[in-house]
């Protein structure tokens, strides 16, 4: 295993607008190996694969492929000097066959006076396809394909490149996992086992156990730095993951000395809560000033739990009372009445109308609270703006800019102020630190405490582990759908991240 | 139920694609020089074209000319001012004309026989096209120019049944009902004011109070610039959008019922030749056709600049059945001009 490495990143650090992303990472993929790829979110992990891909371009270091720089300006450029990807959000046209697909952009080449040549096509895609040992028709639609077969469609379409390149491949896996079940996984690991002999791999997952499974060298990312790099074999889940979270529980970070004991009335009760094809038979209680956190990974159940919540999904069996009061068929109307606010992931699409100023996004879950005799009462509705950009000291020159022009951190505010403003009881908290640094993050779990002082209850569904039980009274585990674990977080007395974990995977 | 239209869920997963890509600096922008004059674009124009008609033609600056200008004016600021609130949500109604034209026959067929209740049934009809267009619009997710295209060819044939294909002239009985379209309420010595300039007036005023003042207006615009976003603040997004189609159907009632009173007939295709210079009076008037931006007082500067354009080609003699021509470009020119293509990923 000592063969020398043919494609390796040299001291690349990126930045997007202040925030490090990557810094000074260095990494080296060698001939007919799977690197593994662990960090929590945030980590880096993503931007990493990004200049990999020639999506991003690094701020500094070098790209050297057989020891020469190289400057990838675009996915294509990879693509011809043999780097592929295989996106965890698929990139294939449903639309389109899957002989369409794999040769996308490249019809040119099976066709005679720009009239593609179909059984050339769908035998080139044939080829493709055995490779991954799919059997399936290269004319069929992709639309038509399980989950699992779009994935091998895509790791053929990656494996194509070999016919435009002379050079070794390079397939980046983001986390390809993620939404596959146990036998697919397998089944996908065999293949990239047996693929080995023709391309290289970098696997990234969150998934631990898998990564050490299919791995021959793990490189280890925290805060945008490379803090370890191992074969597989010498080391173990409970290792790598200290060594992603890098310290252990920090009390003073999530502010648990103002953890307070909730109040006794109960805000939220669901009892057998069910979205068909989503989760099932969930059972909870929220109750004043409680700090909910629900923990799982992706295709566990819990954003579709939290989009319920606020009625974008709603559930099609159990019952879920708020207030008292049972929710029938639910919208974000239904849900804002009921006094839930939501504080989204999607900060800049589903939290501020960005191109409005501050003051319209603070009062606009509720313009009638600046309302006299049916008219917005401009002076008054600038006052409560101005309030709350004072309260929460977002740091803005008026509250007549734009939100498209504030920090995400200012942003978030904003977002907590109309919520605020809406005098909310029940605040879904989605993802609500992304993308923020270090000290805004702070202010966020700051003002988390601070509502939950206030009898505020809050569902919680955070970035990472370490911030769930950092923030949370209480912790649901979801896996597949289905609570599987329940956990008390009083201050110091919080669980180990390694006892969710158990229940997550 | 509402969801986000396709093209939205498509800049969403463009957003999920890039999540980890953090937000712009905090160093706030320079006031962007471009953008402001943008805004006052449509007014400079309008002072431009206002000073090279009157250089041409003295007698434009005329008083009483300028009183005509305006009159000739209001009932197409009355037909932008509808649909600006339709346009600012990011939607079209192509059914104003029709609703124009269908509202001014009934006026001529019913008015002389039944009396002023027919002023109201012909605003009632408007309201009601409006609405059905706008409740097809967002319970079937049909996209808006489709519904109202359908619409507009539904009230094109009812209105042609109705007056057997031709222009119906009002009876001396029905005039009578008519006469505080054309008549003057206000006025120095000889100097009249329109009352048609005075309803435009009160409709613009009215518009601009909406705008500013109620719930409907802030969310139109809110709704134009982020949906999503206004959906998940517990907005009743689906209830703003068909307020705002069914004002647009009233309000072009409205302008049918003016015309008729002030041709003293109604006709099947009345307002036929309005469509493309009522949008073009919101587009021009700097109301973004992408939604989220814009307003009736700009509408009304929009309105000004076409008829000003419109009296400019009558005066160099351009054919009238041509000025179409000019109209369609200048739409297209407007719109090139006042988009904001940074925010545009994807135009269908």
């Amino acid at each position: 295993m000592a063969e020398k490495a043919f494609l390796s990143l040299t001291d690349v650090s990126k930045a997007f607008a202040g925030v490090q992303a990557l810094d000074r990472v260095s990494i080296e993929i060698r001939p007919g190996e799977v690197v593994g790829l662990v960090g929590e979110n945030g980590a880096g992990k993503s931007t990493l694969i990004r200049i990999l891909a020639g999506v991003y371009r690094p701020d500094n270091g070098a790209l050297l492929l057989d020891g020469r720089p190289l400057t990838l300006h675009s996915p294509r450029e990879a693509n011809l000097n043999g780097i592929g990807i295989v996106f965890q959000e698929q990139s294939l046209l449903p639309n389109l066959t899957v002989a369409e697909n794999i040769y996308l952009g490249q019809e040119k080449e099976f066709s005679r006076l720009g009239v593609v040549s179909w059984p050339a096509l769908h035998a080139a895609a044939r080829r493709q396809l055995e490779k991954v040992q799919l059997n399936i028709d290269p004319a069929a639609r992709t639309a038509r394909l399980s989950f699992a077969e779009r994935q091998m469609v895509e790791l053929a379409k990656a494996l194509a490149l070999e016919e435009r390149t002379e050079r070794h491949l390079v397939i980046l896996l983001d986390e390809p996992t993620s939404v596959l079940e146990q036998r697919e996984i397998d089944i996908l690991f065999e293949r990239v086992r047996a693929l080995r002999t023709r391309a290289s791999f970098v696997f990234v997952s969150h998934r631990l156990d898998e990564v050490l499974h299919i791995s021959d060298r793990v490189y280890v990312m925290k805060d945008g730095k490379v803090v370890a790099e191992m074969p597989a074999s010498e080391t173990s889940v409970p290792q790598l993951h200290r060594l992603m979270v890098g310290r252990e529980l920090h009390a003073e970070y999530y502010r648990e000395a103002r953890q307070r004991v909730p109040g006794e009335t109960e805000v939220i009760r669901a009892e057998r809560l069910t979205v068909d094809g989503s989760y099932r038979n969930v059972d909870f209680t929220l109750r004043q000033g409680e700090i909910l956190g629900i923990a799982g990974v992706i295709g566990s159940g819990r954003e579709a739990l939290t989009r319920t919540l606020f009625g974008f999904l709603p559930h099609t069996s159990g019952t879920l009372t708020v207030s008292g009061r049972p929710v029938r068929s639910s919208s974000p109307d239904q849900a804002a009445a009921l006094g839930i606010g939501y504080i989204p992931r999607e900060r800049r699409v589903e939290g501020l109308v960005l191109s409005l100023p501050i003051v319209p996004n603070i009062t606009l879950a509720s313009l009638a609270t600046v309302m006299k005799t049916g008219a917005i009462q401009t002076k008054q509705e600038r006052e409560v703006a101005e309030n709350w950009v004072k309260k929460l000291h977002v740091r803005t020159p008026s509250i007549d800019a734009l939100c498209l022009n504030l920090s995400g951190g200012n942003q978030q505010k904003v977002v907590l102020s109309k919520w605020m403003n809406a005098q909310s009881k029940i605040l879904i908290f989605d993802h609500p630190t992304r993308g923020l640094d270090v000290g805004a993050k702070e202010e966020v779990y700051d003002l988390m405490r601070t509502l939950s002082e206030q009898g505020i209850a809050i569902v919680l569904t955070a970035d990472t582990l370490e911030e769930t039980i950092g923030l949370s009274h209480s912790i649901i585990v979801m896996r597949d759908g289905q609570v599987t674990a329940r956990f008390d977080a009083p201050p110091g007395n919080k669980p180990k991240q390694i006892d969710l974990i158990g229940h997550m995977v | 139920m509402h969801r986000p239209e396709i093209s939205q869920s498509r800049l969403i997963s463009l957003a999920t694609w890039f999540e980890n890509m953090p937000a712009p600096s905090t160093t706030l922008k320079k006031p962007n020089y471009g953008e402001q004059i943008r805004a006052f674009a449509p007014v400079l124009v309008l002072v431009g074209l206002v000073l090279v008609i009157g250089t041409l033609r003295p007698g434009f600056f005329n008083l009483e000319s300028l009183i005509v200008t305006v009159a000739d004016t209001a009932i197409l600021f009355i037909l932008g001012a509808g649909s600006t609130f339709v346009v600012m949500l990011g939607s079209i109604d192509l059914s104003i004309q029709a609703i124009c034209s269908f509202a001014s026959v009934i006026v001529a067929l019913m008015l002389p026989t039944y009396g002023y209740g027919f002023l109201i049934v012909a605003l009632a009809m408007g309201l009601v096209a409006g609405t059905v267009s706008g409740v097809f619009h967002v319970w079937l997710k049909i996209p808006s120019f489709i519904v109202t295209l359908a619409t507009s060819g539904l009230l094109v044939s009812a209105a042609l049944l109705l007056s057997h294909e031709r222009a119906i002239s009002i009876e001396e009985s029905g005039r009578a009902y008519l006469t505080w379209v054309n008549g003057s309420l206000f006025g120095l010595g000889s100097l009249r004011l329109p009352n048609v300039i005075c309803i435009a007036a009160i409709v613009g005023a009215l518009g601009i109070w909406c705008q500013k003042y109620t719930p409907f207006g802030r969310y139109s615009i809110a709704i134009g610039a982020g949906e999503p976003a206004t959906w998940a603040s517990g907005v009743k997004v689906n209830r703003y959008k068909v307020l705002a189609f069914a004002t647009s159907g009233a309000l072009a009632a409205l302008a049918g019922v003016l015309m008729a009173g002030r041709q003293g007939s109604g006709s099947p295709n009345l307002a036929d030749q309005l469509l493309l210079p009522a949008i073009a009076s919101v587009i021009v008037g700097g109301t973004a056709i992408t939604g989220g931006a814009g307003g009736i007082g700009r509408t009304a500067v929009g309105a000004l600049i076409i008829t000003i354009v419109r009296v400019g080609m009558t005066f160099i003699g351009v054919n009238i059945f041509a000025q179409q021509i000019v109209f369609g470009l200048v739409l297209i020119l407007a719109v090139a001009l006042t988009i904001d293509r940074s925010k545009i990923v994807i135009v269908k």
